[in-house]
């Protein structure tokens, strides 16, 4: 959307072409900018929440400075700033053994992907880098490409914690694909396309005559889909209780363990946006994407901004409630819940759907 | 199949007990936390009962204080300190001359230009209050709590701001009773700087 109003922005002024390759770069870098700020701003809030929230699940309060200055201003707001800065201006190490090309290259490939990933999530009716006819497709297919970057990171780092640490997140990032994309089969079936907008239009009026017409009120197939969805999706961002892959306890810091000052921060950066992402599709898969929850109730564009926004922001806090309840899980369990349990119910789920269309919808 | 259906509804069950228990621990923000915001915010101190009465020992190990009305310059303080963490400077005044006198009804005869205790070399063994023949120089708090309130949180930004000077002389006093006389230099050990 965004890239096509401004190809056309761009074409009017008679400069280029319609349709000029260099057209297309310069509109796909102005297009960039706010998605990179959108995911630093992603971080910063997140970060922030997690921090009071685990703080206060634990019976703690919390990063509290008292104004600015020595102290990280009113209940740590500054916090995540103070943070921020320290991280870009912490050396820059890059171990003796590491393989340098590929230690450097490895974080900008974890950043890249969720940077892409976020092109194709709508935040409102217009507000979208790029409405694909495969949008969801084109998300998960991209999310996937993570795994090249983590791997590269572990292999490069010349440590075993490190190497350990990818080759567990290979596994399970492998592995949690499959549940994840199952059960956004399950909800293309029912809405006969990929595309994100297409996808979120399908979910527009009411179901059973008082609840929004979301996919996870559809039918009970699909309410079980979104939780297979939604716990895959926690494990393929590396999310506790799945995260294996930098298991403090066992791992130091899995495949960043080597990772300082900024680099480590795009790790960072990029597992904040990963979990805006899955939530994102979650929303936008089975929550009626920018649809207000009361059918027809406050839904301009600015308020379907804000629906949206609230649906992640709920959707990641209940990650962060998982991150402070389960403890972590170890690998045998980890794959036994994918392929025994979520990978099963999902492929039924399918079935499910498949007969309820079929015989009802 | 039965057990794989049971172990899937206990753990879904006991995920929910469990979000459930954290979940009461984060709306219940302020009232069960453990954390106190320590400059704001302190523990109450604990009574003091070693068996003994409070007033009958002087063992709270504090921070050293002077009441300069009382001190006659008599370096013994100084003498006594084993790490030298007590600088005097004193300056003798013409006969005569009333500069005050202390609670015990001693005349004052030197004026104490400088008393400087540098409390990051004080190594807090009390050594220094006992010679004192006016007893003004003291730990705070405990049985000192009427002279001066109990403080032993002094952390500084700067390791000057722990070099406590309490000479109050002033610097018109000081230039008077130099002008009138040579000061008699002091051959104690005294000045180590």
């Amino acid at each position: 959307m965004v890239v096509d109003n401004l190809m056309q922005w761009f074409e009017s002024w008679t400069l280029w072409e319609a349709g000029s390759p260099l057209l297309f770069l310069i509109v796909v870098v102005i297009a960039g900018v706010p998605i990179f700020l959108l995911m630093a701003v992603n971080a910063l809030v997140a970060v922030y929440a997690e921090l009071k929230i685990s703080a206060f699940m634990q019976d703690r309060v919390g990063p509290m400075g008292q104004g600015p200055g020595l102290h990280a201003g009113k209940w740590g707001l500054l916090q995540t700033v103070a943070d921020a800065l320290k991280l870009l201006l912490k050396e820059d190490i890059i171990p003796t053994l590491a393989d340098r090309k590929l230690f450097i290259i490895a974080p900008f490939i974890i950043f890249v992907t969720p940077f892409i990933a976020l092109a194709a999530l709508p935040f409102n009716q217009d507000l979208l880098i790029a409405d694909l006819n495969i949008g969801v497709f084109y998300i998960l297919a991209v999310g996937s490409i993570g795994v090249i970057g983590i791997i590269m990171a572990g292999w490069s780092s010349n440590n075993k914690w490190s190497l350990y640490g990818a080759m567990r997140s290979a596994a399970q990032i492998i592995s949690y694909e499959i549940p994840v994309a199952l059960s956004i089969v399950s909800v293309i079936m029912l809405t006969g396309t990929l595309s994100m907008q297409g996808i979120i239009s399908y979910q527009n009026g009411t179901t059973l005559g008082i609840l929004p017409n979301w996919i996870l009120f559809n039918n009970p197939f699909s309410f079980i889909a979104f939780f297979i969805f939604f716990i895959s999706g926690v494990a393929e961002v590396n999310r506790t209780p799945f995260d294996i892959p930098e298991a403090e306890s066992e791992l130091v810091a899995g495949f960043h363990t080597e990772y300082s000052g900024m680099r480590w921060a795009f790790f960072f950066l990029s597992e904040y946006a990963n979990m805006l992402i899955i939530s994102g599709v979650a929303a936008v898969a089975f929550l009626g994407g920018w649809h207000s929850p009361i059918p027809g109730f406050m839904e301009s564009s600015g308020w379907s901004l804000f629906w949206f926004i609230s649906k992640v922001g709920v959707l990641i806090f209940i990650m962060m409630w998982f991150r402070w309840t389960f403890p972590r899980l170890r690998v045998d369990q980890l794959m036994n819940i994918c392929w025994k349990v979520l990978l099963p119910l999902a492929l039924l789920n399918i079935f499910g759907v498949g007969i309820w269309t079929l015989l009802i919808g | 199949m039965s057990k794989y259906l049971h172990d899937l509804w206990s753990s879904v069950s006991s995920s929910i007990i469990g979000m459930g228990i954290t979940f009461k621990h984060l709306v219940r923000i302020r009232k069960g936390n453990v954390t106190l915001q320590f400059p704001e915010e302190k523990w109450p101190r604990p009574e003091r009962n070693i068996g003994f009465d409070h007033k009958d020992y002087n063992v709270i190990r504090s921070k050293l204080h002077v009441d300069m009305d009382d001190c006659i310059g008599c370096y013994k303080c100084a003498r006594a300190c084993p790490v030298d963490c007590i600088k005097i400077e004193t300056i003798k005044v013409p006969k005569g001359t009333d500069i005050g006198t202390t609670s015990n009804d001693t005349k004052k005869r030197l004026l104490v230009n400088r008393f400087d205790i540098d409390m990051t070399e004080c190594m807090y063994c009390n050594l220094c209050v006992y010679p004192c023949p006016e007893e003004c120089i003291f730990m705070t708090g405990g049985p000192n709590s009427s002279k001066h309130p109990i403080d032993y949180e002094f952390s500084e930004y700067n390791r000057e701001g722990l070099m406590y000077r309490f000479a109050t002389a002033t610097q018109e006093e000081i230039d008077r009773y130099t002008d009138t006389e040579t000061p008699e230099k002091p051959t104690e050990k005294e000045e180590t700087e």
